[in-house]
């Protein structure tokens, strides 16, 4: 009996703990989780700007004194990356980690050593978000993006509703560019994932964080493009040079923002065999030279496809190279035989040249 | 005892979840969970049910292409896109949900904002359509519930509308300008699916109430064409409305600028504080000392925080709109009327991504491109520059004038005017006279010349038809802005009425303004929106110098209409500029009373810049006889 009376008593709060899976009520809005999810999200300013790819982007504030969590992609290869807060105060932030693995970094707002200011930001809870996590699909979900920078200073982010349409592994690319991330993501029935989007939060009904919206991909079975959130657990199993390790988005973002998060050592095999272009860059004296090219091998691919000498490597398959560092990084990841589309600056033109990259001359 | 462990369990899980999330009242216990949704659902279709008759599916005339509407009165107006409109040409033709196509007109345009004003052509006269009831869009929330209806891919044949249900992702949104029009501003953004040929369609609140006209969308270039990205916006009622006398008159609007830019003037760190880099001598910003690095605080009663927020601000209203702006110099907060000036599409640079028009589907003109007006609606179009229909402005300025009508008769009243009472001018009172006659010129039997005269203290006296006098000489008395020239426009609308102006252009419709009535007591006024009242305005022109007539009409004030003493079709102010570019003597009429069947005022408030130049009480009206 008391048993069946506690049951009557408690069960208002058991819905409001299932509330994600109800249909919502016509007269029930959203604006106020809008308001709490925005104030605890940013815009980015970075570098872009050209080739679909775009110079701002959306950011998670994961601590009161400003670590913002957001996708690892171009926007942040600058010396001046920018913050709006959703007040519209602007800052200028720095990148503290990135995790190719999970295709995610960790930043923070640079402040002023002389005048530092007490920010006590509005955050996201990361290992609390972790332990609540319970979403699946069927659940109504919420994005938060500044999409097509629609947004800046303090003007509120885009707001969009879907349902997590599926929790599978993550298989997708762009242009010839895998994934890094193969873990578990969610799945959206509605398009969370336009420019601008990637490294805003998803929620449930009530503003609890459930993950990050990824980059624009495709799903590599069906080349069709796909809304996906990598969630606050994931986690991968990555080969650490001779051990297995698991690292985990809430490792990034706790060991982060203490200074302590540790890269795994890099087995070089695993990135494949690469592939030979012939093309003998100018020397590689900065931290980021630009992908000049000094010479061509003769016979080579790159001889084959007339590159020429002071040719300026812009893009490879549509991803910007801003380094010869980048761009041989883009290499070890390629199979011989592969075409791939180069653009080059020569002169004042930008060229388009296709080129088929071998096998290391014996 | 299993399943009694298991249910103390999800207890304690109903604990903390009751801890951590604020229980909400609206919550119903578990098992009405079904019912609940079932109910919502129910409201839902309801909702859908209640609007469907008033969404118009538009069409080029001869089908191939269209776009969406919505009808917004029982007389047949309907709202969609200029982009929709724009080939279709002057007439087009609407089918409604009922399965009936009719024959439509379009009534009034605006490029900028990209919205027409369409009217549907009732198969019997008198007959009456549905409509859509117009919500107050500043009340749309980012997070609201929003449908949108229309016709997306043109995929009813029987003119049934597509419904789609999602969120406003954003409000107070600013997209930069297509090509010089199509400029959002104040814009509503939502997930909302639309697709091409959703353009000109509703978008209603979760009461069926219209918040906005859809008619964009953000587009990933290369993904998806042009269908939908999730990223819709459109544009707001509230901005229509601001916009609707001028439909309503048939004139193709335009956009304003205040006649000044601004820059943000803060660096990193900092909000925003909005400065001004420059401004056009030829603007009222100018005229009302406006100057280089004054902050601007607000404008219309909105903060000004960001390049957007003033876009956004500035674009919902019409050219020549006088709005209130509040302005800081050193320490010292202002507030003044400016008068917006008009809009020129500048092709900006364009910064930013792009937004596309949702397209409409292009119809198939080829070889009747310049088709003009045909079927039903040409009846109702008349072609004239400046308007989107000249027609309509006719039947405005016709039921303008036999409203006025009714408060008496002066067309009989041709002849000398004399006007008697007292005057109060810098708190200084003494008696005024003045008068407009028509004098014999020396040496001629016939020919007259047309005198007016004022005392105000001193004898003040124009010759309002003499050539060759300069600007100064007709703004007598000096500081009135032309006060004794404004008295004889106003015998001249009184008495001859369109005939007193010029013929071409010289009497038109000029949509709907607000008139800032300030109180007879000279009490500083302590806020600009409190004494605003919108009137439907006549624009006059005559030898050079232009008038502006405000008319009270009680619907465009619904929550004046307590408060004020005015009649309906009232003239309670006119403008009159001697000279483009400077500013009006401005006259507002007060406490009318009969005279001998006709209405006048008894007090009289003469105004000009930013000052009161003298208040008079007419008591003696001698008219003409």
């Amino acid at each position: 009996m008391i048993i069946r009376l506690l049951a009557i008593i408690l069960l208002p709060s058991a819905l409001a703990l299932s509330a994600p899976n109800l249909v919502p009520a016509a007269d029930a809005p959203f604006d106020k989780v809008a308001n709490e999810v925005n104030n605890k999200t940013v815009k980015l300013f970075g570098s872009g700007g050209f080739k679909g790819l775009t110079s701002y982007g959306t950011g998670i504030v994961v601590s009161p004194q400003g670590h913002i969590l957001t996708v690892a992609n171009q926007l942040l290869d600058t010396q001046d990356l920018r913050v709006h807060l959703a007040d519209g105060r602007r800052f200028r932030a720095k990148v503290l980690y990135t995790e190719p693995e999970l295709s995610a970094a960790l930043i923070v707002i640079k402040q002023d050593e002389k005048e530092p200011v007490t920010l006590d930001l509005e955050y996201f809870d990361i290992p609390a978000a972790v332990k609540k996590l319970k979403s699946e699909p069927g659940d109504w979900v919420l994005a938060f993006s500044n999409a097509f920078q629609i947004a800046t200073r303090d003007e509120p982010m885009t707001i969009q509703r879907a349902v997590i349409s599926a929790y599978a592994k993550l298989v997708a690319r762009r242009g010839i560019f895998e994934a890094p991330y193969h873990g578990e993501v969610f799945f959206f029935d509605g398009i969370f994932s336009n420019p601008g989007s990637a490294g805003g939060p998803v929620t449930t009904r009530k503003g609890e964080l459930i993950g990050m919206i990824g980059q624009e991909y495709r799903n590599v079975a069906s080349d069709t493009w796909i809304n996906f959130a990598l969630p606050v657990n994931a986690k991968v199993e990555v080969k650490d040079g001779d051990k297995i390790r698991i690292i985990s988005l809430e490792e990034l973002i706790v060991d982060g923002i203490k200074g302590t998060y540790k890269y795994i050592k890099r087995d070089k095999s695993k990135e494949g065999p690469g592939a030979y272009t012939g093309i003998v860059f100018v020397p590689n004296i900065l931290p980021q030279t630009p992908p000049y090219v000094d010479r061509v091998v003769p016979q080579s691919p790159a001889h084959k496809s007339k590159l020429q000498p002071d040719d300026l490597v812009v893009y490879v398959d549509g991803e910007p190279v801003y380094s010869i560092q980048a761009f041989k990084d883009l290499l070890a990841k390629l199979v011989p035989g592969t075409k791939i589309q180069l653009e080059v600056r020569r002169g004042e033109k930008l060229t388009a040249i296709e080129m088929e990259v071998a096998d290391f001359p014996k | 005892m299993k399943r009694i462990s298991i249910l103390l369990g999800s207890f304690c899980l109903s604990l903390v979840a009751g801890l951590l999330a604020s229980w909400s009242p609206s919550s119903q216990l578990a098992a009405d969970n079904l019912q609940s949704a079932k109910l919502t659902e129910a409201d839902r279709v309801k909702v859908i049910n209640k609007v469907k008759p008033s969404v118009v599916a538009v069409y080029a005339r001869g089908g191939g292409g269209g776009g969406s509407g919505v009808l917004i009165d029982p007389e047949g107006y309907a709202l969609t896109n200029f982009h929709v409109v724009q080939p279709t040409g002057p007439t087009m033709q609407c089918g409604l949900p009922n399965g009936v196509l009719y024959d439509a007109v379009l009534v009034g345009l605006d490029k900028v904002g990209d919205v027409a004003l369409i009217k549907l052509i009732p198969k019997k006269p008198g007959d009456k359509f549905p409509f859509a009831e117009l919500a107050n869009s500043d009340e749309v929330k980012a997070g609201d519930w929003s449908l949108a209806m229309g016709n997306p891919f043109l995929l009813a044949t029987d003119f049934t509308p597509s419904v789609s249900y999602g969120l406003v992702s954003g409000v107070n949104r600013y997209q930069y300008p297509s090509g010089g029009f199509l400029e959002y501003t104040d814009c509503i953004q939502f997930d909302t699916t639309i697709n091409p040929g959703n353009s000109g369609g509703p978008l209603f609140n979760m009461k069926g109430q219209l918040i906005g006209i859809n008619g964009r969308g953000s587009f990933a270039q290369d993904k998806r064409f042009r269908i939908n990205c999730g990223v819709g916006y459109a544009i707001s009622i509230n901005q229509i409305k601001n916009f609707m006398g001028h439909f309503r008159a048939g004139i193709e609007t335009d956009h304003a600028t205040l006649g000044a830019s601004i820059a943000s003037a803060s660096e990193d760190g900092d909000l925003n504080k909005m400065v001004v880099s420059s401004v056009l001598e030829e603007s009222d910003a100018f005229r009302r000392g406006i100057v280089e690095s004054d902050q601007l605080n607000s404008f219309a009663a909105r903060p000004l925080t960001s390049v957007n927020q003033y876009k956004n601000i500035l674009g919902i209203f019409p050219r020549d709109w006088r709005m209130p702006l509040v302005y800081t110099r050193g320490n010292d907060r202002k507030e003044t009327l400016v008068r917006l000036m008009g809009y020129q599409p500048a092709l900006e640079k364009k910064d930013g991504p792009q937004p596309e028009p949702m397209p409409k589907i292009d119809p198939k003109i080829i070889g009747k491109k310049d088709a003009g007006p045909q079927g039903e609606g040409a009846k109702f179009y008349k072609a004239k520059k400046g308007f989107a229909n000249y027609y309509f402005n006719e039947q405005a300025q016709k039921r303008v004038l036999e409203g006025f009508a009714k408060h008496g008769d002066f067309s009989s009243l041709r002849g000398d005017w004399v006007l008697g009472g007292s005057y109060e001018k810098d708190k200084r009172p003494g008696p005024f006279t003045a008068s407009i006659t028509e004098k014999k010129v020396v040496g001629s039997d016939k020919d007259t010349r047309t005198v007016v005269n004022a005392n105000i203290n001193i004898d003040f006296i124009l010759e309002p038809l003499k050539s060759k006098q300069e600007e100064k000489d007709l703004m007598v008395p000096p500081y009135s802005g032309g006060f004794l020239m404004a008295l004889y426009h106003w015998n001249r609308f009184l008495t001859l009425g369109p005939k007193g102006f010029d013929t071409e252009n010289g009497f038109l419709h000029g949509g709907v303004e607000p008139i800032y009535v300030q109180p007879m007591t000279g009490d500083e006024v302590k806020s600009f929106a409190r004494i605003r009242v919108m009137a439907e305005v006549i624009r006059t022109e005559y030898a050079g110098v232009t008038g502006k007539w405000y008319f009270y009409r009680p619907e465009l004030n619904p929550t004046l209409q307590e408060k004020t003493k005015y009649k309906d079709y009232e003239l309670i102010a006119f403008e009159i500029f001697v000279a483009p570019d400077v500013d009006p003597c401005e006259v507002y009429l007060h406490d009318s009373k009969e005279v001998d069947g006709r209405l006048l005022p008894g007090k009289i408030e003469v105004r000009h810049g930013d000052k009161r130049y003298v208040t008079l009480e007419i008591k003696d009206y001698k008219l003409a006889k």
